[in-house]
C-alpha cells in the first residue's frame, strides 16, 4: 500500500464547521436529543453546525408527532428554537423519505430536501462529521 | 474534499454501510473494521467495486477480518490500525458508520 | 500539524472500545497530537469508579488510564450523560469519578473540534 507522506489538504481546501448526521428514529433512543444536544451547544457558542437527516433520522423531522403520549419529553419541540441558535443549515435526504413514504411535511420551517448527490455535496463542504 | 468513512456495522444487520454508500463520493475512501468487515461479503460491496473506478479506495483492518475467519479479497487493501492513524490525516475529514 | 481530537460513546464493556483504544494509541505512537478524547453517551461509563470488569477480559479503562499517564492525554467526560448515569459529579465528594478523566461540559467538545484538524468518533 502506499500513501503519501505529505499532508494533501490545506487549510483553504478542508471544509468549516461540524455536520451532525441524525439516522435513529426520535423516540426509541436517545440518539437524536443527544445529537441536538452538541447542536445547540455549537449553536450558543457561535459556531456553524449543519444538520443531516438520512434513514429513519428523517423521521425527527416529520410534522404531528407527539413523544409525550409516550412519556418522553419532546425533545423535538426544541428544533423550533434552530432559529434563534442561528442553526440554518438543516438538510433532509429525499431518498430516505420516499423510501418510507414520506412527504415534506416537517415540524419546522427551512429544512432542505435534497437527492443523494445534493446531499453528499453539501455534507462534503463541513470539516468535521458526527453521526447519531 | 475528500471523506474517510469508518465502517462498523454489518450490513446484514443495519443500513449504515447502505447510508454511507450514498454520500460516498469518487476520492473517498472507505475502511471496513469491526463487524462491518463481514461486508466484504455482502452484496452491496459486490456491486460497489463493480462500478468504482481507481479513485475509491477501500481498506480493511486485517487483524479485524483474520479474527473473524474473512477471506479477504484482492481489491481490497489490508492495513493495520496505524496505517488507519495515517489515512485520518490523507482525507480531509472522517465519518463513522457505527 | 496532525492534531486529532477522539469522541467515544461506546463504554468500557463494548469490544467496539478496544479499537478506539487501538486507534488512539496507533496516534500516540505515531507522534499525532491527540488534543483530547471527548468521552459521551455510554462512552462516560469509563469515569465509573464501580464498574469491575472480570480480570481476565479487556481492562479498557485501566488502558484509558494508562494513555493519560504515559502520554499526558487529555481524557474529558460530559457531565450531563455522566450525572444521568450515576456517575456523581460533584466537585467536593467526587469519589465516583476516575481521577485519570476531567469532568467536562459539551462546550469543551466545541474547544477540541474548534481546534483539531480531524475528528473521528468511535
Amino acid at each position: 500500500m502506499t500513501m503519501i507522506d505529505t499532508q494533501v489538504c490545506s487549510n483553504v481546501e478542508d471544509g468549516n464547521g461540524l455536520a451532525i448526521i441524525n439516522s435513529k428514529a426520535p423516540f426509541s433512543s436517545a440518539y437524536g436529543k443527544d445529537a441536538l444536544d452538541i447542536a445547540l451547544i455549537f449553536g450558543s457558542f457561535e459556531q456553524k453546525v449543519s444538520l443531516f437527516f438520512q434513514g429513519d433520522g428523517v423521521y425527527q423531522l416529520i410534522d404531528n408527532q407527539d413523544g409525550s403520549l409516550l412519556s418522553i419529553k419532546d425533545y423535538l419541540k426544541t428544533f423550533a428554537a434552530f432559529e434563534f441558535y442561528d442553526i440554518e443549515d438543516i438538510y433532509v435526504c429525499h431518498q430516505s423519505l420516499a423510501n418510507r413514504e414520506l412527504d415534506e411535511s416537517f415540524h419546522i420551517e427551512g429544512v432542505n430536501v435534497l437527492q443523494s448527490i445534493e446531499f453528499s455535496e453539501a455534507l462534503n463542504q463541513h470539516a468535521h462529521i458526527l453521526r447519531f | 474534499m475528500t471523506t474517510l468513512h469508518l465502517v462498523r456495522q454489518s450490513a446484514f444487520a443495519t443500513n449504515d454501510f447502505a447510508q454511507c454508500l450514498s454520500v460516498l463520493a469518487h476520492q473517498d475512501a472507505i475502511v471496513f473494521m469491526d463487524d462491518g468487515c463481514y461486508n466484504l461479503k455482502h452484496s452491496l460491496l459486490n456491486s460497489l467495486i463493480e462500478r468504482i473506478d481507481n479513485s475509491l479506495a477501500l481498506y480493511v483492518i486485517a487483524n479485524h477480518a483474520k479474527a473473524r475467519a474473512i477471506e479477504t479479497l484482492v481489491t481490497i487493501n489490508k492495513v493495520s490500525m496505524t496505517e488507519v492513524v495515517e489515512l485520518t490525516f490523507n482525507y480531509n475529514k472522517v465519518i463513522t458508520w457505527q | 500539524m496532525k492534531t486529532l481530537a477522539v469522541v467515544v460513546t461506546t463504554p468500557p464493556y463494548s469490544h467496539l472500545t478496544i479499537t478506539a483504544l487501538n486507534y488512539v494509541e496507533a496516534a500516540l505512537q505515531a507522534e499525532v497530537e491527540v488534543i483530547g478524547v471527548f468521552f459521551y453517551q455510554d462512552g462516560v461509563m469509563h469515569a465509573n469508579q464501580n464498574i469491575s470488569i472480570a480480570s481476565d477480559e479487556y481492562q479498557a479503562i485501566q488502558h484509558w488510564q494508562r494513555l493519560h499517564q504515559n502520554y499526558q492525554l487529555p481524557l474529558h467526560i460530559c457531565i450531563t450523560a455522566a450525572e444521568k448515569r450515576g456517575i456523581v459529579c460533584d466537585a467536593l465528594d467526587n469519589e465516583k469519578v476516575n481521577q485519570a478523566f476531567t469532568v467536562s461540559g459539551l462546550g469543551e467538545l466545541v474547544e477540541l473540534t474548534t481546534k483539531a484538524s480531524r475528528l473521528v468518533q468511535f
